[in-house]
């Protein structure tokens, strides 16, 4: 991903290499995102546009269908969302993912 | 069923439906059926803000400076938003609590009108500032046709609603006559009038007041009228919250979380809700055009904004399960998302002045020349 990580080079690379996982956004476009942020901010530092107004789980703006895989919240989802979906601004990816964006 | 302030019969609020159960006795929150509320009343505390606390003396000026066309816009604008908050400050109070049956939701619908009248002052404020004599602004939004139309509109399932229970509660189930009119009376017709006003509440919280923001945004891209951006700014966090409490009521009736019959109903009205939404969308864009027929501004035209209503539209009735009918892919209205952003909402005490400190500050600057005929 990008080059802003803290850890220096001489630590083991698996440490960080447990943390990034791949996202498929369709069957042509994947790309690689982190744990260390949300995977709003992840799509977003690689230009992917994501529909958003809170950023913080409550309204529902950025809705997205999870096909494949695990994600984690850092903050409680107020926002309804169904069984087959996430919401970016307040998940991180636990496992590689397949999403659809809306 | 009659209503009680303190329902005496021993009920499991665990076991009863949102609402059109027995009336709400202890007010507990221990316990939830539905947690949900009890969050969202967290959140919307965790929110509390004063439109006093913004200073939007600035606006002032910036306001002498637009063009008649973009008076015109701006000030009916906030008629129409004041229009939407006068409703709201009320109508969930009066038409739900009296057939709510959870404690959780009743609280969260308490706290929601509370805010709604924060929201209503806060255009006190705003306009206080613009006008030394605001009464013109409040005045014309009774008499004004366009924004009549609206309101007819928007209090329309409030009022069936309203009226409906009052007759269920005072005379029961049955045939009722009203001035010559009969109108039946049971459980079934009520919780339809109920369906129904939910999905036109969740039409003005969700779709409404997303078309009347985008115009004040649009003045604050351009660097004016800030201090009324950020006040909106405060109500549209607020309001994101509301669309998310309208739509957990509706998917939880819709999914069978809730009460059986209301999930009939929710099928069985489907076509009807649909057609609320259509409406609200329709409504916005004949607003749009009123609002730019002297002209558009920078940034904004009836087109764009149209638009814009078709995008959030398309993403409100698919949250509730609906169908997405505009074509519109993309948000015509990219920064939208800035302003709707709650991080950037946080009245900073060290960025905009408290405006009730300001009144003392300005007392208290007196210049040389105020004591210039002051002889010793
Ligand atoms: S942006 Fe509000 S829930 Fe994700
Ligand atoms: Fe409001
Ligand atoms: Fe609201």
């Amino acid at each position: 991903m990008t080059s802003e990580t803290s850890i220096s080079d001489d630590q083991p690379a698996q440490m960080t290499q447990d943390d990034r996982f791949v996202i498929h956004l369709d069957e042509q476009t994947s790309l690689t995102c982190s744990k260390d942020k949300t995977l709003l901010e992840s799509l977003e530092a690689q230009q992917v546009d994501v529909h958003y107004h809170c950023r913080e789980g409550f309204c529902g703006a950025c809705r997205t269908k999870l096909l494949e895989g695990e994600v984690e919240y850092v903050t409680d989802p107020l926002a309804f969302i169904d069984d087959d979906e996430i919401l970016p601004c307040c998940c991180v990816p636990v496992s590689d993912l397949k999403i659809r964006l809306a | 069923m009659k209503y009680t302030t303190f329902n005496q019969q021993n009920s499991n609020p665990l076991a009863e439906p949102m609402f059109f159960g027995n009336p709400v006795n202890v007010a507990r929150y221990d316990q939830q059926k539905h947690q949900i509320f009890e969050k969202l009343i967290e959140k919307q505390i965790s929110f509390f803000w004063r439109p006093e606390e913004v200073d939007v003396s600035k606006d002032r000026v910036d306001f002498q400076k637009l063009s008649d066309s973009e008076k015109h816009i701006f000030i009916s604008n906030l008629k129409y938003q004041t229009l939407l908050d006068s409703v709201q400050g009320r109508s969930p109070n009066i038409a739900f609590l009296p057939i709510v049956s959870l404690p959780e939701l009743e609280t969260w619908i308490e706290t929601w009108s509370f805010f709604e009248t924060i929201h209503s002052r806060s255009y006190t404020h705003i306009l206080r500032n613009l006008f030394s004599d605001p009464s013109a602004v409040f005045e014309d939004i009774v008499l004004n046709e366009e924004i009549r139309r609206r309101a007819t509109d928007i209090s329309r399932y409030y009022d069936d609603l309203i009226f409906l229970t009052q007759l269920w509660q005072t005379q029961g189930e049955g045939m009722h006559q009203v001035d010559g009119v009969t109108y039946p009376v049971n459980l079934r017709e009520l919780k339809k009038k109920l369906y129904l006003c939910m999905n036109s509440v969740n039409a003005l919280e969700a779709i409404r007041f997303y078309v009347s923001f985008a115009c004040t945004f649009a003045f604050a891209e351009r660097e004016l009228m800030e201090g009324n951006s950020k006040i909106i700014r405060l109500i549209a966090r607020d309001e994101n919250l509301h669309l998310t409490s309208t739509q957990h009521i509706l998917n939880l009736w819709a999914r069978g979380k809730d009460d059986p019959q209301m999930q009939e109903i929710a099928e069985e009205c489907q076509d009807e809700a649909r057609a609320i939404f259509m409406n609200a969308v329709e409504q916005e864009k004949q607003w749009a055009e009123y609002l730019f027929q002297h002209g558009s501004m920078i940034g904004l035209n009836k087109d764009i904004l149209c638009q814009y209503v078709e995008f959030i539209a398309n993403h409100r009735m698919a949250a509730i399960g609906l169908d997405t009918p505009f074509e519109v892919k993309s948000n015509p209205l990219p920064w939208m998302n800035n302003y709707l952003n709650s991080d950037n909402v946080q009245v900073a005490p060290q960025e905009s002045e408290i405006s009730s400190y300001l009144v003392g500050q300005i007392d208290s600057e007196v210049s040389v020349d105020d004591f210039g005929d002051f002889d010793l």
